[in-house]
């Protein structure tokens, strides 16, 4: 699972990069810039709807884990990055480290509603899973940052979560002599810096893979695998219930960002597109693996289950003009609600216990 | 008379907005992906994004000189959008953070 790097990755990867801008957040939008036609209705060919068949391809687990070009993967530094995610010292007062609120007990989160932070002052929201981040095209539940060497680097310096200035933390680091060696290996050139600590952590992030669930064995033909409700969840999750719209291939996201009518103050993607409607009250969709360890569920950790998920979902949520056009009540019986959570609960493995490092002194 | 003058006028605009649309270039967006990574169009000249996906996608750029959102667009619904300025536009979805391309805006 370790090596290589799919076609489709590289070339989205190369499309990326030949972009000009990056857009992570957006600039203040002035608009009327550019001259707008008026929008017309065009009929599309109606394609005849995916048999099972070909709706379980579209759910296979990838054979390989994408690492970019420029941070490629080698053992030694999955190896420190490991390190250097268990390690309190990378937090201003020793206590927290990455694996804090992002813990391979809880499914690589918290298990709390939202996050707790520096002082312990809880934060404004759920702390997300790492799981699977190799595949993710855009970080935080905003957004707000483009990679995951970025992103390592992100709840380090927040005042708010591990409070520690990367000055400090380069001294910290240098006072820890078996640390030393281990960057000047891997790092020749740099040595030990923000920028390769950030490099460790997120070569180490991208080994986290959702290990195989009962729901792969059934995508590879063994109809045991999961129960019958399950099957039919699936194929709810594809029609009637639409959650495959957003939650689509083998890590159920496309990474989009849609308002699913929370009731809540938090803006989310809104506060970096101001002017852009559906991006108010906007957040990432998580991917679905390891669901069932990760309660409880939502940016704002608000709904303890996933009945109370899947009931939300059937509600519609609240009506505003920046709610998802995807939302609206979906008129689901009982059965149909078991049989989605029942499928849901097939997106979680056995997780292999996860070691703790041993720490350089 | 004038009821059929009225008809073959509104026949000839139809006409010429057809041949229009046929001129312009077309960016698909099925299956969350522009058909194109990258194009070049003349200042002034109509791109067309056409959402032939199955779900809505939200088609902007905040490029200086040619900032534009078409805001939440429908499936099965198509517009055209025609750049002022010279020079590099980043064109996304503001939903789907895969979705990004690159057209170049020529005199």
């Amino acid at each position: 699972m370790r090596s290589g790097r799919p076609d489709r990755m590289r070339s989205l990867g190369a499309a990326i990069a030949s972009l000009p801008i990056l857009i992570v957040g957006f600039a203040s939008i002035s608009l009327g810039a550019a001259l707008v036609g008026e929008t017309k209705q065009v009929t599309l060919q109606q394609k005849a709807p995916s048999g099972v068949d070909a709706l379980k391809a579209l759910y296979r687990r990838p054979s390989t884990i994408p690492f970019p070009k420029d941070n490629p993967y080698t053992p030694e530094k999955a190896a420190l990055g490991k390190k250097l995610y268990f390690d309190t010292r990378l937090s201003v007062t020793s206590a927290q480290s990455c694996a804090s609120c992002h813990s391979p007990s809880y499914g690589w989160a918290d298990g709390l509603d939202v996050g707790v932070g520096h002082g312990m002052h809880k934060l404004g929201r759920h702390s997300p899973t790492v799981v699977n981040s190799a595949w993710g095209a855009i970080f935080m539940w905003d957004g707000r940052l483009a990679t995951l060497e970025e992103q390592a680097l992100g709840p380090i310096q927040s005042s708010g979560e591990m409070n520690m200035p990367l000055d400090h933390l380069m001294q910290r680091l240098a006072a820890i002599p078996e640390y030393k060696p281990m960057f000047a290996n891997l790092f020749p050139k740099q040595g030990m810096t923000p920028q390769t600590l950030a490099e460790a952590i997120a070569t180490y992030e991208r080994t986290i893979v959702s290990e195989r669930a009962p729901f792969d064995g059934w995508i590879d033909g063994d109809e045991k695998a999961i129960s019958e409700a399950a099957k039919r969840g699936f194929a709810l999750f594809n029609g009637k219930a639409q959650c495959a719209a957003c939650h689509e291939g083998w890590n159920f996201t496309n990474d989009g960002f849609q308002d699913i009518g929370l009731s809540s103050t938090d803006i989310g993607r809104g506060a970096y597109a101001p002017g852009v409607i559906k991006m108010q009250h906007a957040f990432k969709t998580p991917g679905l693996r390891e669901i069932g360890r990760r309660a409880p569920y939502m940016h704002d950790g608000s709904l303890a289950t996933l009945e109370q998920v899947v009931d939300h979902y059937d509600g519609g949520g609240v009506d505003r003009p920046s709610r998802s056009d995807l939302m609206h009540p979906l008129g689901l019986t009982a059965q149909e609600k078991s049989d989605l959570v029942a499928f849901l609960n097939s997106l979680s493995s056995n997780l292999t216990p996860t070691a703790a490092p041993v720490l350089p002194r | 008379m004038l009821r059929s003058r009225t008809i073959l006028g509104l026949a000839i605009i139809a006409g010429f907005s057809t041949g229009a649309l046929a001129a312009t270039q077309v960016i698909h967006q099925q299956g969350r992906a522009f058909s194109e990574q990258s194009i070049t169009v003349k200042k002034g000249e109509a791109l067309t994004f056409l959402n032939d996906d199955t779900i809505p996608h939200n088609i902007m750029s905040t490029s200086q000189g040619n900032e534009f959102n078409l805001g939440s667009q429908p499936p099965g619904s198509s517009t055209d959008v025609s750049f002022k300025e010279a020079g590099d536009v980043a064109v996304i979805c503001a939903i789907h953070p895969r979705m990004k391309m690159a057209v170049k805006v020529v005199d």
